[in-house]
């Protein structure tokens, strides 16, 4: 199952808050269809309750997600922002983190994404493709190397 | 016959990360000879996952309320998403295992 989106691939995004990096993308996903009009509130509050942010290997990543309630299919989309912003840490909300790369996902059925869940575990474990993406210099590019990870 | 173990992970939404978790744990401890059974769960349910049923072992992403473990033994498993610490969980989970009354 492809779950990678071309059209979620969003790079050189200028936020100034992880609100408005989150909104950006979550409004895309909405655009895209496999968000329903809810998704990009409800993506900005979950991220408040229970942030996303993980110190990954290579720099600081995030990994937005909600309830399958607000999702009409599976997808992931990726954002590339020109600056890191501040985030909370999943788990330590009292620390801050600052990623400049983003994986927000769209989660119908964990079950039946366990694999692709799995995979997407991996690569935010691979030091070398975080840095092959967050230095990517076409949509294109990060497409073709995730799909291959995701594969 | 192989050594059973029950796991509960915690996350904000109760799908996604402790889904993952799960399953990193899983291969983990089937590395190790476990046959192991995994539920998720959110901060909120979990008083009522262990008020229902009794578990060897929580991992947590989110933030949860020591008080209602009833002393079942709970880590932090943040590591197991970041590929940091993930010796170190596992270490203390084997042993939380071979310890358990």
């Amino acid at each position: 199952m492809q779950i990678l989106k071309k059209e979620l691939i969003v790079m050189d995004v200028e936020a100034g808050s992880s609100e408005e990096a989150l909104r950006v993308m979550a409004n895309h996903f909405v655009d895209a269809g496999v968000g329903k009009s809810s998704y990009p509130d409800a993506i900005v509050e979950r991220e408040k309750n229970y942030p996303t942010a993980l110190p990954a290997t290579a720099f600081d990543i995030a990994v937005p997600h909600t309830f399958a309630e607000h999702v009409n299919e599976a997808a992931m989309g990726v954002c590339v922002l020109r600056h890191p912003v501040e985030f909370k840490q999943m788990g330590s909300p009292d620390i801050t983190l600052h990623p400049q790369l983003l994986f927000m996902l769209a989660i119908t059925d964990p079950k039946d994404q366990i694999a692709i869940l799995r995979k997407i575990m991996k690569l935010i474990q691979n030091e070398e493709a975080l840095n092959k993406i967050k230095d990517a210099k076409s949509s294109d590019e990060i497409y073709d190397l995730v799909s291959e990870l995701l594969a | 016959m192989a050594k059973k173990a029950k796991i509960l992970t915690v996350c904000g939404s109760g799908i996604v990360t402790s889904s993952m978790i799960a399953n990193k744990i899983s291969e983990m401890l089937e590395e190790e000879g476990y046959d192991v059974t995994a539920m998720e769960s959110n901060p909120s349910e979990l008083e009522t996952y262990l008020l229902r049923d009794k578990y060897d072992l929580i991992a947590y992403a989110s933030p949860i309320d020591e008080s209602c473990l009833n002393g079942t033994p709970a880590l932090p498993a943040i590591g197991l998403l970041t590929g940091r610490g993930e010796d170190e969980f596992k270490e203390k989970a084997l042993e939380i295992l071979a310890n358990r009354q």
